[in-house]
């Protein structure tokens, strides 16, 4: 029930979080083919970084970009479609129990495990995403996150097969290694790879009549079925997509670790990063979540390099300021301004006031 | 069997504590529509204001209460009116990463306060229970704290349902424009609801610090009993979230008992899950409309 405020424009009360419009709209026409060649320029840079870069700074930036990978995977099912997925640090961690698991007991290969993985994660997502995507709001969300830790208690049940909470070794050096661990260059490599893949799925879909789908669910689900779009499937198929891309790289997060710990591979806390990486980027944007992941991954480093003891105090303090001042996220805070001439961060603080 | 009745008995206690933690969740998200990411937390500031006070005038943790509600309700107060009045009427994620923010801060700041260590807030009473027939043992501290839980929250429920600030309050969480219509400062309600929740969290805190051990880490513990409590109780239905409480308490006290491991928690969320997935109103209860709040 958002109350007409004077001074605001009419677009942003209709569907405050959403894309009202599609993310590359009328208002800046951009050529599809600009923006596949800028994010190509991109890649490339990241893989000329790599030569300037210490053995530390290697690992924060791999960090980081696997940060973008899960912000923009979020992104299917929280900003296009507008579901509260507040479990998807279960996939990630079922994703890197997988390989774990198929990696130590049954010997399978990296190269294996990862795409095993991903489908194991998608699979698992459309298993109860049947069921759940029926419910709404704050019912989704919580149900969701209900779905994260119940799998983490599962994880840390089952000793024999997971360590438990003790956590699980991967082999990776020696003869019964199945491959052999691939080095800060070789993940640097790889986690670029998988986080340029997501953003390139997520573009894909966004121009895809799926995008349209999801959007048009996210601002009204009845309209959208009254429509025609099949709204059960076009929101699996949104989760499930997600779901088997945030598996995929928990599953390389777990070769990189080693040793995984179902405390850090279920942490509610990741979940909260991929949202706010999303949120501050925009969200149902293609650059968005990619610009919140590195702001935010980078932010949190340079906090915890600079104040040891008081970091997770300053990202809260951080948190708390960013939600206030920019509720809509970089990206669409800098369209909407630079179409409108309206640079104010103070007329957006009323934008959701009471 | 003496066993059995030990553990319902235990759970039962506990659950009135969860009840208490629970019932400003569930109001705040039936007025607000806001989920409270950091009411664990204020439940924690609760008990360390208790701890603090026991610590330098040696105030009894039970009659800590008083002052940590009061001190949580300006708090909480300020904080809805100065802060998330600011972001209410956005979508929800907004209002979650705004809660986690604070959870955040407020998790961290105790840990640079106190540092993260465990603590309890001694009392003459610790060791000291009641004996029933059969070695049932019940402890003094639990006793009173479960009964001065319950009188809390039932005390919530009369201002809820007979006072002109509870009648605002709901009117408020069923239709706020109808209620800014009838002359009820929107602002000043939704504060005061915080306010009223954070309170409670505090109370409970200072109880939790007298008859258990805390850190600044049970936080993230205590805001999910609350929503495990407050969607047993059907979300947003205030005396459902007690009910919800007193469930969870004897659950987890049977699956202590019943089940190896840990189990038990992996059941738990199973439980919400179903629950959610089946009947979304809550076990107890009538169907809850997104736009109403049930007392």
């Amino acid at each position: 029930m958002p109350e007409m405020q004077p001074g605001v424009t009419q677009g942003a009360i209709a569907n405050p979080a959403g894309p009202t419009r599609p993310a590359n709209g009328t208002a800046r026409p951009m050529h599809p083919v600009a923006g596949w060649l800028a994010g190509a320029a991109i890649v490339l840079a990241a893989l000329g970084l790599i030569t300037q870069l210490y053995t530390g700074q290697v690992r924060t930036v791999t960090t980081i970009f696997m940060f973008v990978g899960l912000a923009s995977a979020w992104n299917l099912i929280g900003g296009f479609t507008g579901y509260a997925c507040f479990g998807q640090v279960g996939f990630f961690g079922l994703g890197g129990y997988a390989t774990a698991v198929s990696m130590s007991h049954a010997r399978l290969d990296f190269w294996l495990a990862l795409p095993l993985s991903a489908a194991i994660g998608g699979a698992f997502a459309a298993l109860v995403g049947w069921p759940l995507l029926r419910l709404r709001g704050h019912y989704f969300a919580v149900a969701t996150l209900g779905v994260a830790e119940g799998l983490r208690e599962i994880v840390i049940n089952l000793p024999d097969l997971t360590g438990g909470g003790g956590g699980i070794t991967i082999p990776t050096a020696g003869d019964h290694a199945p491959t052999p661990w691939l080095g800060n260059d070789g993940f640097y490599v790889l986690f670029l790879l998988l986080a340029a893949g997501v953003v390139a799925v997520a573009a894909c879909v966004s121009g895809h009549r799926t995008g349209y789908a999801l959007r048009a669910i996210h601002q009204d689900e009845e309209a959208a079925a009254a429509i025609g779009i099949n709204t059960t499937a076009a929101k699996l198929m949104a989760f499930a997509g997600s779901a088997a891309l945030t598996s995929a790289l928990g599953s390389a997060y777990a070769f990189q670790q080693v040793t995984i710990f179902p405390q850090r591979l279920f942490d509610v806390e990741l979940t909260v990063l991929m949202v706010v990486m999303v949120i501050l980027g925009g969200a149902g944007t293609i650059a968005g979540p990619v610009i919140g992941a590195v702001g935010i991954a980078f932010a949190s480093e340079w906090l915890r390099q600079e104040l040891p003891r008081g970091h997770a105090f300053a990202l809260g303090a951080l948190i708390v300021v960013a939600v206030i001042l920019l509720p809509q996220g970089v990206q669409n805070y800098v369209r909407d301004a630079w179409r409108e001439r309206r640079f104010s961060l103070l007329e957006n603080v009323r934008r959701y006031r009471l | 069997m003496s066993q059995f009745i030990q553990a319902t008995l235990y759970g039962l206690l506990q659950g009135c504590m969860f009840g208490l933690v629970a019932v400003g969740f569930s109001l705040v998200w039936g007025v607000m529509h806001v989920v409270n990411l950091a009411h664990g937390a204020f439940v924690l500031l609760g008990a360390y204001l208790a701890w603090q006070l026991n610590a330098a005038f040696g105030l009894d943790p039970f009659l800590g209460m008083v002052p940590a509600g009061l001190a949580l309700f300006a708090f909480g107060y300020l904080l809805q009116r100065g802060l998330i009045n600011l972001v209410v009427n956005a979508p929800i994620f907004i209002t979650l990463l705004l809660t986690f923010g604070l959870e955040l801060l407020l998790v961290n700041g105790l840990i640079l306060g106190f540092t993260a260590d465990y603590r309890s807030i001694p009392t003459t009473y610790a060791g000291k229970s009641m004996v029933l027939p059969g070695d049932v043992r019940i402890p003094f501290g639990r006793l009173f704290a479960a009964m001065l839980a319950v009188s809390v929250t039932l005390g919530l429920f009369y201002v809820i349902r007979r006072t002109r600030v509870g009648l605002a309050i709901l009117a408020t969480g069923m239709d706020r424009g109808a209620a800014r219509l009838m002359g009820i400062g929107a602002r000043h309600t939704y504060a005061l609801t915080f306010a009223i929740a954070a309170a409670l969290a505090g109370a409970a805190g200072a109880a939790v610090g007298a008859v258990s051990t805390f850190s600044p880490a049970d936080a993230g513990r205590f805001t999910l009993f609350s929503f495990v409590a407050a969607v047993l109780g059907g979300l947003g239905n205030t005396s459902g979230a007690l009910f919800g409480g007193l469930l969870l308490g004897v659950v987890e006290a049977w699956g202590g008992q019943l089940l190896p491991g840990t189990w038990i928690n992996a059941m738990a969320f199973g439980v919400l899950v179903v629950v959610l997935a089946v009947r979304p109103q809550g076990l107890a209860g009538k169907a809850f409309y997104a736009s109403r709040v049930e007392v």
